[in-house]
């Protein structure tokens, strides 16, 4: 047990309320509401619903909005630190869309428009801007992603890999969401009025919260409060409406006051979800009825006054809840009139001045996804709630998919000295599912679907997984696509609820979920060609119970449109590819059979000694010639020359020997090729073993060595699989 | 039954089959005065929500709240019998 606590030394926000921490507390003493009409794109008369719309940005050269409030807020934490930041964890869902919208509706198809699309994009971005050198991780758990980001990074400096994270939420207006949940009939057209007995459903908004967080013994001078604890779960009820009963949001906030050491009757505010929908204030009342059997704490929603900003509104939110115990203060519940007395809740209406030492916030999300995070007054006298879990991840199921077929075919076809390239039919990827299963899903949902009952089934466990992390690069294209094809070829007038609910990154880890009735944490990560290893590491970061047993996916569809203009690499190669790999692993004190550690995430840029790093990271040359007999080497096309030299540096570096296999040359190029690898990498080493089609002149035996997946180019990751 | 009502109902039997890629079912199985939701077909709240927007479309009916929706997805014959009533393309 380390004595690390989790301290909150910055803050940042901005959001149609106000820019700026101490704007904002204004604002919110004030009833500021930042609901108005939506001016960020044309909208037919019968369509226009109010929106959460930040005005002052400025046009800037293809940098899209999420962007720019990333890194407003991001600056803002930051401001008084001298030191960057060690690992970034930002929540998102809608990354560069408004401008992809703009530019699909437009037919623009040049590439370099879109080098903003990506979700993981914005952190990236943040990356390069503060000088981090990684870990970089991108949550996309739909409208929990922010809350999700800050316990991902309280387990890190929990762990001590890093000392100080940023961590938040950033996502703008855009039109899928706009559309989309109008689709679902989730909009009130008066504006959202949280609890309230005539609420119709919430409004969506734009805006980005950030969080300087720092791992340190005890509470530094700067600290406005300290970050307690953090819970995960999943309703594993449906793809989009929650849990009626709220056992999952219950679920979570159990889980953070667990996880934050302190009693349910220590909590004297909760900053509720409360998007103001029929069906979420209704789950989580019941939720929080079920939670205090007595007197409730003091509770309310801002949502009515800062919309629903998604992936933004939990950090968000985490920054309210830190200001109100710093400046003691309890924001009001904008926009509730006369409170629903089915919710048996009695919100604060009004701002109060009021002491308050510890807060619970909710954040809950599609795909069932719940996040809580327990913040409170550093000066507390607390034990450090770190804990190591049983140290291995010993795999014990894989399955891939390839252009080749499953994993049978795959190792045939490779083993026989040709490539995996190409797609597997439709047809082929859901043989194994129902009809009503696969009736309202795309092609990535399928490919995830059918890779985690394959790994599952190859690991012959009767238990079903509890945990689950999905890594994408580029998300549900097909569905996205749909959608939007949809909404422009009807003027902006109609579309697909189906789309939409499919078209957020973590649809198919939700749909994973209710396949196995899994209630753990569920994260999607996406981080385009390193977005497996960042569930990976994620994985690694958030299971710590004994004999967990955890599905960890990787996988990306082939578009026949957006992906040629969303990924370089893919525009390199003559064939299309897509597929990907899962893994199933089981949590365990002892080290049996083959074993998985995700060890190393760098960003390359303004990182010269990042191999070097690498090498030191691993062990040293000695201890990598002596561990691995083969090394997988992931070289994205479009980084083809970065990756090689690096690659050329890390062998003269380390002096390995042994067979390389640069394994994109074999599989086609997509985001999670990596996960094909590391598929491939366990079937291997079960066989002790490398085909020799793939070993040139050099030995094809591993003699009880592991193999060494390694990510090159943007970021340089390293995943060990071992004896 | 009028004759225009059952043209409508045959129509839609196709259209929810269309809509919802019911790859299953054929356009009999819909009984006229069969539950839509929530029975064997295995239409849940989103597939009504994937209509309301086929039926806007299609018929220029706007059924913009779940209560309506209740109401109108109750049965083939509700819903046809809905439309025959709102749609400006439809009504005498």
């Amino acid at each position: 047990m380390t004595g690390i606590r989790v301290y909150i030394t910055g803050t940042g926000l901005i959001t149609p309320v106000a820019r700026g921490v101490p704007e904002t507390k204004a604002s919110i003493m004030n009833g500021v509401r930042g609901i108005g009409p939506v001016t960020l794109f044309p909208v037919p008369r019968d369509r226009f619903l109010p929106v959460g719309e930040i005005h002052e940005l400025f046009e800037t050269d293809g940098l899209p909005r999420t962007h720019q409030l990333a890194l407003i807020a991001a600056e803002e934490a930051m401001a008084d630190s001298q030191d960057s930041p060690d690992a970034i964890v930002i929540g998102g869902t809608t990354g560069g869309m408004a401008l992809t919208e703009e530019h699909l509706k437009r037919g623009d198809t040049s590439r370099d428009l879109f080098k903003y699309h990506a979700t993981g994009s914005v952190a990236e971005y943040l990356a390069a801007k503060l000088k981090c050198k990684g870990p970089v991780i991108t949550i996309s758990t739909a409208c929990s992603s922010g809350t999700a980001a800050i316990k991902i990074a309280l387990e890190m400096l929990r762990e001590g890999t890093a000392g100080n994270v940023l961590a938040g939420g950033a996502d703008s207006l855009c039109r899928l969401t706009y559309y989309g949940f109008n689709a679902l009939q989730l909009i009130d057209p008066a504006g959202a009025r949280p609890l309230d007995i005539a609420r119709r459903g919430m409004t969506v908004s734009e805006g980005a919260g950030m969080l300087l967080l720092e791992g340190k013994d005890k509470a530094p001078d700067n600290a406005m409060a300290e970050i307690l604890g953090a819970g995960l779960s999943c309703d594993a009820y449906h793809p989009s409406t929650p849990d009626p009963e709220g056992t999952g949001a219950l679920a979570a906030m159990r889980a953070a006051i667990k996880d934050g050491g302190i009693s349910t009757s220590e909590i004297d505010y909760i900053n509720l979800h409360g998007t103001g929908t029929i069906d979420n204030d209704l789950s989580e009342a019941r939720a929080l009825n079920r939670l205090f059997s007595e007197d409730k704490p003091l509770l309310s929603s801002v949502k009515g006054a800062f919309g629903h900003s998604l992936a933004a509104a939990g950090a968000i939110e985490a920054v309210i809840s830190a200001m109100g115990i710093s400046d003691s203060f309890v924001p009001g519940n904008a926009g509730c009139n006369a409170p629903d007395p089915e919710l048996r809740l009695n919100p604060v209406i009004e701002p109060i001045e009021r002491d308050i030492q510890t807060v619970l916030s909710n954040s809950f999300g599609f795909g069932g996804n719940n996040a809580s995070v327990v913040i409170g007054r550093p000066e507390e006298e607390r034990a450090s709630m770190s804990s190591q879990g049983p140290p291995h991840l010993t795999i014990v199921g894989c399955a891939c998919i390839t252009g080749a077929g499953k994993t049978r075919m795959t190792e045939k076809t490779l083993s026989e000295g040709r490539n995996c390239k190409g797609m597997l039919p439709d047809r082929e990827v859901s043989k194994d599912l129902s009809h009503k299963t696969v009736r309202r899903i795309k092609r990535l949902s399928r490919l995830a679907l059918s890779l985690a009952i394959a790994a599952h089934k190859d690991s012959g466990e009767s238990d079903g997984p509890n945990s689950l992390f999905f890594g994408t690069g580029w998300g549900p294209l097909s569905d996205t696509y749909d959608f939007l094809t949809k909404l422009y070829e009807s003027e902006e007038h109609f579309t697909s609820p189906i789309d939409f609910i499919g078209s957020v990154h973590n649809a198919p880890a939700g749909l994973i979920a209710i396949q196995f009735g899994a209630t753990g944490p569920n994260i999607t990560t996406t981080g385009g060609d390193y977005s497996f290893e960042q569930s990976l590491i994620t994985a690694s970061l958030l299971t710590k119970r004994r004999d967990d047993l955890i599905l960890v996916v990787g996988a990306d569809e082939s578009h026949e449109i957006l992906s040629a203009l969303f990924d370089d690499s893919v525009s390199g190669d003559q064939t299309p590819s897509d597929g990907g790999g899962a893994l199933c692993l089981r949590r365990t004190d002892t080290p049996s059979g083959l074993r998985l550690f995700p060890s190393f995430f760098e960003y390359s840029k303004d990182n010269p000694s990042i191999i070097v790093s690498l090498i030191e990271n691993l062990g040293g040359p000695a201890i990598i010639k002596r561990k691995y007999g083969a090394i997988f080497a992931g070289i994205p096309g479009t980084h083809r020359d970065t990756g090689s030299s690096q690659m050329a540096q890390f062998l003269a570096g380390s002096g390995f020997e042994g067979p390389v296999i640069d394994y994109r040359r074999l599989t086609g190029e997509f985001a999670s090729a990596s996960a094909v690898a590391a598929v491939l990498a366990v079937c291997f080493a079960r066989e002790r073993k490398i085909p020799e089609a793939l070993c040139g002149s050099k030995s094809s035996y591993l003699n009880g060595k592991g193999i060494l997946i390694i990510g090159l180019g943007k970021f340089v990751t390293a995943v060990e699989v071992i004896t | 039954m009028e004759e225009a009502v059952k043209i409508l109902i045959d129509e839609l039997r196709v259209k929810i089959i269309d809509t919802l890629n019911l790859e299953d079912i054929v356009p009999d199985d819909i009984g006229e005065d069969d539950q839509l939701i929530g029975s064997e077909l295995g239409l849940d709240s989103i597939d009504v929500l994937e209509l309301v927007m086929m039926i806007e479309k299609d018929y220029s009916v706007r059924i913009d709240n779940k209560e309506l929706g209740a109401k109108v997805f109750a049965s083939l014959r509700a819903l046809a019998g809905y439309i025959q009533e709102t749609s400006p393309g439809l009504s005498n």
